[in-house]
């Protein structure tokens, strides 16, 4: 294979990760500070790219301009996801923190499937897949075999900046301390006199708002959404934070890339383009058979 | 000389950079009582799951009638005759408090799948059994529990749910038995109690080694024959109460918690 | 002859409640013949409004009957005598075919109900009991299903009970694959591997022609104890449906699954399951292999969801990758959380209702994956032991204490 074609896969591969490192990282978020699984992530990621499509739909009548559009659309979309995040935490997962844990992955699992069956049945026309409009530049450049997209490099460079903002967000700021320490230990982070029930929600809502962000790349990228692609994204997202090591924001990136790497390398190998799912899924349920506990978190034993 | 049931050599267990346990040499005579204490975080708790298996041990051994029984799990643990009762109980609470002893006895139960399945009237015949072992046991240690033996743990008082541990490490006459602060939360009268019993079981099964973790030293030094003090995961003294507690070294250790 | 049986064990002091034998086993009869009265009439009411009643009425009467006592004697009874209770609602099942015979739509609903009730119970064992989480019960009812295909196909000699039966094994086997990642891993990580499972089995299944692709592939009528189940009724027989047929083949095997979940919860193996998934650290320090319970529990209900796979297989004939979606796993759990997690009994009523009310109302058809989903949300919510939570653990007849 000559040079072009490896920088081309290596270009679709980073845009791929990118997303699914987004979509880990809220996984992530949540896990580190209620040590749930918000199985409806995916499904709250499809939501932000309908919201951001309904609200272009809207503008479109106003005739505004392709950037402002945007702009809006991304506002839109990641303030109402992060809102339904956090309502989702208030009346759904926190009243079921003491219960077995098997109850709130269900209830968030079925809040996915719930969302997933209104976008169907109630957005116009919805079970069938939709244009999304492309906003991006489409300016793209031809070296050899390589297909250098504008729109991938400002995607690329998005995503990436999210994760570092949420990271900086984490390390930098009086709720990232909490956040920290919530997650280090919740007893002692009450006693501390933080606001656990505030920090856990601002949590999800910053999860949600990074999977509305990603949902609306996704749209961009592929110029078309539906109403189950969260379902396949949101299986990849937690695979690839599993991966990484829940809890870790390093884990959740390096998770999205080599979940991305691998469906790459399936899709070299096998003439049949579904098999790159299959193969990376392999993969994955091996790795965690290997490293149960993901490649880079170290989560002590149970406290017995 | 009394023969050595129980051995640590070198025993350690590290928790990320913490070391829990730090080099532990213990060991336990036949019939003996003896008595684990130290402050608060000292790596007690510790020391009774890396010996059952529940945490795996850094470096070290533990030796059991000289055999090296390092690493082996906890299953494997409680088939060699050692049991234990939690700090932090862990019993079924949703299930009775006699399924909670039948489990305790599990290397007394037929698991095969005829008996169990099919041959019912055998299966019937161990289950009577099992519900008389069950029944004089918690009677033993408290006449009215042994009225609420059907009745799910969650509808007992934590005193009792003590208790039901106790007796759960008990049923199947262990050689070894682990007691991780079985007292708390009791009243001395209680607590004396339920060490009665402890020393009527001894009588009964002489060859029957105990630890005992305690905080009430008054205790510690009526009942045990031995004491070890531990400390940030060390020995830091090990002979009779009353010799121990003389000593500086673990003085400072107590007054430095307190 | 009223002889008296006992049916609180007089252990130290408990309060005795005796029940003459005729009049435990006339309430055990009534209420076969009472659910029989309303199954029927789910099944053979057409009506949206009929139906609309009669879902008033069941709830209003089983607060009616809990107000008298009369249920909470029912109870009893059942409890007290078992296999007079299993017996009895085998036989009314019978009945309820027997009166349904011409009636094919509501035959096919109900053996999908029974097909249903028997996935449902492997995933009792497995979640209800050893508490190992299985997102991907329509793969694994799946691979039933397209074992009977392909074996039906490549092994023509074959008879079709064996069939049946490698279908259940190769569930099960097939399961086995995921044995060692979800021993490995907990909770939330063992959903995420099952899931991941289901979706890679529809993939797979669409992407390989063998297996007919998104087209799927055809499969021939049962034939067994020299009767081609693709036949109707002669009159001389009494007339019927060929679904009659499926219906008490799904009987008897959900019967036979049921007996079997009972068993093996109502033993040692049931205890263990049971501690294993309470507290899997306190079960291995007394003993208990959690690996093993895990692997036989998962193994044993991923062969339920095989075997019920093969017949409805052979019952539609026809099998599509577009039946085997995640959804319809979320339906599987949701009847067992309707139920109540681990009461086996309670599968069979659950099942009735999700299976049945979306095609007695045609508007909820459109909406029942939605209106599924509030409900479950609901009830873990409001209620999170279900419509009839799992009772205290129960060895022989008769309650003890
Ligand atoms: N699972 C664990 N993960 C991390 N640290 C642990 C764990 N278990 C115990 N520790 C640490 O090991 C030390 C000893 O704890 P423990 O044995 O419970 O003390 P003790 O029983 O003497 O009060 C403490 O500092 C505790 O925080
Ligand atoms: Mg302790």
């Amino acid at each position: 294979m000559d040079l072009g074609f490896f920088a081309q896969y290596l270009i679709n591969g980073l845009v791929q990760g990118i997303t699914y490192a987004l979509v880990a990282v809220g996984f992530t978020l949540f896990f580190g500070v209620l040590d749930v699984i918000k199985f409806s992530h995916g499904d709250v990621l499809m939501l932000g790219a309908f919201t951001a499509l309904a609200v272009f739909l809207g503008l479109d009548q106003l005739a505004s301009p392709a950037w402002l559009s945007l702009i809006i659309m991304l506002c839109i979309g990641i303030l109402a996801m992060g809102l339904l995040g956090a309502l989702l935490c208030k009346f759904l997962v926190l009243p079921l923190k003491e219960s077995p844990p098997l109850n709130t992955l269900l209830i968030t699992l079925m809040f996915g499937s719930v969302i997933r069956e209104a976008v169907r049945l109630f957005f116009p026309n919805g079970s069938n897949p939709k244009p999304f409009p492309a906003l991006l530049p489409e300016a793209s450049i031809n070296w050899g075999n390589l297909n250098l997209r504008l729109d991938s490099v400002i995607l690329i460079i998005t995503g990436a900046l999210a994760i570092v903002v949420t990271h900086l967000l984490i390390q930098k700021t009086r709720i990232g301390l909490a956040i920290r320490a919530v997650a280090q230990d919740e007893e002692t982070a009450r006693l501390m006199g933080i606001d656990f029930k505030k920090t856990v929600l601002v949590t999800f809502a910053l999860g949600s708002g990074l999977a509305a962000l990603s949902g609306i790349s996704t749209g961009l990228y592929y110029q078309e959404i539906n109403f189950s692609m969260g379902l396949m994204l949101g299986v990849i997202g937690f695979s690839a934070a599993v991966v990484g090591g829940l809890g870790s924001i390093y884990g959740a990136i390096v998770g999205g890339l080599l979940f991305a790497f691998l469906q790459t390398l399936g899709a070299i190998w096998f003439s049949v383009p579904a098999y790159k799912d299959v193969f990376a899924f392999a993969v994955i349920i091996i790795l965690m058979a290997w490293r149960p506990t993901g490649l880079l978190a170290d989560r002590s034993a149970e406290r017995v | 000389m009394r023969q050595t049931v129980l051995q640590t050599k070198k025993l350690t267990v590290s928790f990320g950079g913490l070391k829990a346990l730090n080099g532990l040499d213990v060991q336990l005579y036949e019939g003996e009582f003896l008595g684990l204490i130290g402050p608060n975080g000292s790596g007690k708790t510790t020391f009774f799951n890396a010996l059952t298996g529940i945490y795996r041990p850094a470096a070290g051994s533990v030796l059991l009638h000289g055999n090296d029984i390092t690493g082996a799990p906890p299953n494997k643990v409680y088939a060699y005759g050692i049991t234990r009762t939690f700090q932090r109980l862990r019993l079924a609470t949703s299930l009775s408090v006699l399924d909670n002893l039948i489990i305790g006895n599990q290397r007394n139960l037929n698991l095969g799948l005829w008996h169990n399945i099919f041959n019912r009237k055998s299966f019937k015949r161990q289950l009577q059994e099992q519900i008389q072992i069950s029944e004089e046991l918690l009677s033993r240690f408290s006449r009215d529990l042994a009225v609420h033996l059907f009745k799910p743990v969650s509808s007992l008082s934590m005193i009792d749910r003590r208790r039901v541990e106790v007796c759960r490490a008990l049923i199947s006459e262990p050689n070894i038995l682990l007691l991780d602060e079985p007292s708390a939360g009791m009243t001395p009268d209680e607590t004396r109690a339920l060490m009665d019993e402890l020393q009527d079981w001894r009588v009964k099964y002489p060859s029957l080694s105990i630890i005992l973790i305690e905080h009430e030293m008054e205790l510690i030094n009526k009942v045990s024959d031995r004491c070890v003090v531990l400390n940030y995961g060390e020995k830091i003294a090990e002979g009779r109460y009353s010799e121990v507690s003389m000593e500086p070294g673990v003085r400072a250790a107590y007054l430095g918690e307190d | 002859m009223a002889t008296n049986r006992v049916v609180g064990r007089p252990f130290c002091g408990t309060r005795v409640i005796t029940m003459p034998d005729f009049k435990t086993k006339l309430a055990i009869l009534l209420g076969v013949a009472l659910s029989v009265v309303v199954l029927y009439g789910f099944l053979y009411l057409e009506r949206e409004w009929e139906i609309g009643a009669l879902l008033v009425m069941v709830p209003l009467g089983v607060y009616f009957l809990r107000r008298t006592n009369a249920l909470t004697y029912y109870q009893h009874a059942a409890r007290e005598m078992p296999r007079f209770t299993w017996i009895s609602f085998v036989l009314g099942a019978v009945v309820l075919i027997m009166l349904l015979r011409h009636d094919d739509f509501a035959l096919l609903m109900l053996t999908t109900v029974l097909l249903y009730a028997t996935v449902s119970l492997g995933l009792t064992i497995q979640f209800g009991f050893v508490g190992v989480v299985n997102f991907s019960a329509v793969a694994f009812f799946g691979i039933g299903a397209y074992s009977m295909a392909a074996l039906n196909q490549h092994f023509v000699f074959l008879p079709d009970l064996l069939i049946i039966f490698f279908s259940g094994a190769i569930s099960a086997l097939l399961g086995a694959l995921l044995i060692l990642p979800i021993l490995r891993t907990r909770g939330h990580y063992a959903a995420l591997i099952t899931i991941a499972f289901g979706i890679l089995f529809r993939t797979f299944l669409e992407v390989n022609d063998v297996l007919g692709g998104p087209q799927g592939l055809k499969v021939p009528a049962l034939e067994m104890f020299g009767w081609n189940f693709g036949n109707s009724f002669p009159s001389e027989m009494g007339g019927g449906s060929f679904y009659v047929a499926y219906a008490i083949v799904a009987l008897v095997l959900v019967a036979i699954v049921y007996l079997i979940t009972r068993l093996i919860e109502s033993s040692w193996l049931g205890l263990n399951m049971d501690s294993v998934r309470l507290d899997e650290v306190a079960s291995a320090a007394f003993g208990i292999n959690g690996p093993r319970w895990k692997i036989a529990a998962f193994m044993l209900g991923n062969c339920f969801a095989g075997l019920a796979g093969a017949v409805y297989a052979a019952m539609y004939g026809f099998i599509a990758p577009a039946n085997f979606n995640l959804s319809d796993s979320l339906l599987l759990v949701s009847i067992v959380l309707l139920g109540g997690i681990g009461n086996a009994v309670a599968v069979i009523p659950a099942a009735f209702l999700i299976v049945v009310l979306p095609e007695k109302f045609q508007v909820i058809q459109e909406y029942r994956l939605l209106l599924f989903g509030i409900v479950v949300i609901l009830i873990l919510r409001f209620r999170p032991s279900g419509l009839m939570p799992r009772g205290l653990r129960q060895y022989f007849a008769g309650r003890f204490g």
